[in-house]
């Protein structure tokens, strides 16, 4: 099929000369799609630290769109070519959207009013699910970090967050170590959550609550 | 002169909307009643497109396919009509100044799950514009924290009529199948109990160890772990 050829070839994006909005687009997807998992979490957790991140990142993403809209524009008036840069620009206006999406629901967290518990029940109703686990004494993950034990590979288990103390680590990448007593904040399908709590080394008769 | 909207005149007219007519919004909005059904139901429904439909409008431009395209087109519309039916379904569950403060924060999700699915329909405009025009895109979708690719499954690979959910592909590779094309069209979001077939093209999310791991699995040069 075509559809394969076309994106399996490498794209030679810096003779370009696009290299520098592209990188800005490519870190304004992870930021704005890291929001909108963050919120989720933080609505399921009721969770103030995680939605107070994700204000100060709808910050970054303003900075970055706007980054993104004053190269293009530099770009045009240099090299005189519209098209391109008006897809950039429109692609960074949506995933600008998508971050203020997410920072509109960590609104609904900050905000001093009772959540409704069907908030809640109906996160936990989706096909992808935002769970926790803590990282236990016997677990194989302890020490290791995410790339070495390839944890989104072998559980479908994606982590969000992780807490370790009073602090957090939003968006780890795959050099960050865990430790006993870390409490992963992941996404992913149902099935996955069981493989997740295996490797943190939590038992299966435990309740989810006493995982977390 | 002022733009119109009305034929004749204002220049979508003149210019044309390459990517086909849109469904009008009238009629989408004529077509909606009211529907008993749980505000937890409509809001997962939501959240659960929310979760496809960014995936498929970022592929649809990267695979250059006008059907995935349709189908974020059509999902933003299911979005629309959910949305007008929570928004009915909280009013009317609504009894107290207690129940309406809940409430808000319930169709403040609702109404950011919307604009998620609008953002989209906005990516998804983009397919209209020439293909040369985004040609950094794929290196966007490649580098991503999660990425994109496109497998195709060989015949004699174990996938091969057994389905989703039985081969446990998801936890097993971590690849998520956000869409699948065959001969007889695509099938998008595909239900974890449908069958896997010989040359069916997926288009999965992951990691680039996932990848690699779907990868060998859909050549057939390697069994699925954990069976």
């Amino acid at each position: 099929m075509s559809d394969e050829g076309r994106s399996s070839r490498p794209t030679p994006t810096e003779d370009l000369g696009f290299s520098n909005i592209t990188k800005d687009l490519l870190e304004l997807k992870d930021t704005s799609e890291l929001m909108v998992d963050l919120a989720y979490s933080a609505l399921l957790y009721d969770n103030e630290d995680i939605a107070n991140e994700i204000i100060c990142l709808e910050d970054i993403a303003d900075a970055i769109e706007r980054e993104v809209v004053l190269k293009a524009l530099k770009d045009v008036e240099q090299k005189g070519d519209p098209h391109r840069n008006f897809v950039m620009v429109r692609l960074a206006q949506a995933m600008e959207m998508i971050a203020d999406a997410g920072a509109s629901m960590a609104d609904v967290v900050l905000r001093d009013i009772e959540k409704n518990p069907v908030l809640r029940l109906s996160l936990r109703d989706s096909k992808i699910i935002i769970t926790a686990v803590r990282v236990s004494k016997t677990s194989s993950l302890n020490g290791k970090s995410l790339g070495e034990v390839r944890l989104a590979s072998e559980s479908g288990m994606w982590i969000v967050a992780m807490r370790r103390d009073k602090s957090y680590i939003y968006g780890p990448d795959e050099n960050t170590v865990m430790k006993v007593g870390d409490q992963l904040i992941a996404r992913g399908p149902k099935e996955g959550v069981p493989i997740l709590r295996e490797m943190a080394g939590c038992a299966k008769r435990l309740g989810i609550e006493e995982c977390e | 002169m002022h733009n119109t909207c009305t034929a004749g005149g204002g220049r979508l007219k003149k210019e044309g909307r390459k990517g086909g007519p849109r469904k009008s919004r009238p009629k989408e909005f004529e077509e909606l009643h009211y529907e008993p059904r749980s505000v937890r139901e409509l809001l997962t429904e939501m959240k659960d497109i929310s979760d496809l439909i960014v995936d498929l409008a970022y592929s649809a431009l990267i695979f250059d396919s006008k059907e995935m395209a349709e189908e974020v087109r059509d999902l933003e519309i299911k979005m629309d009509k959910l949305n007008y039916q929570i928004r009915l379904t909280a009013m009317i569950a609504s009894r107290s100044l207690h129940d309406a403060e809940s409430l808000t924060g319930i169709l403040q999700i609702a109404e950011a799950a919307q604009h998620i699915s609008d953002a989209a329909g906005d990516i998804v405009d983009l397919i209209s514009e020439e293909i040369d025009t985004r040609p950094f895109l794929p290196f966007v979708l490649r580098n991503a924290d999660e990425k994109f690719n496109a497998v195709r499954v060989f015949p004699e690979s174990e996938l091969v009529g057994r389905t989703i959910a039985d081969m446990k592909i998801e936890t097993t590779t971590g690849a998520h199948i956000i869409a699948i094309k065959r001969r007889s069209g695509w099938v998008f979001d595909p239900d974890p109990r449908s069958t896997v077939r010989g040359n069916d093209i997926a288009i999965i999310r992951g990691t680039e160890d996932g990848y690699s791991k779907f990868f060998k699995v859909a050549r057939g040069k390697q069994e699925v772990e954990g069976k």
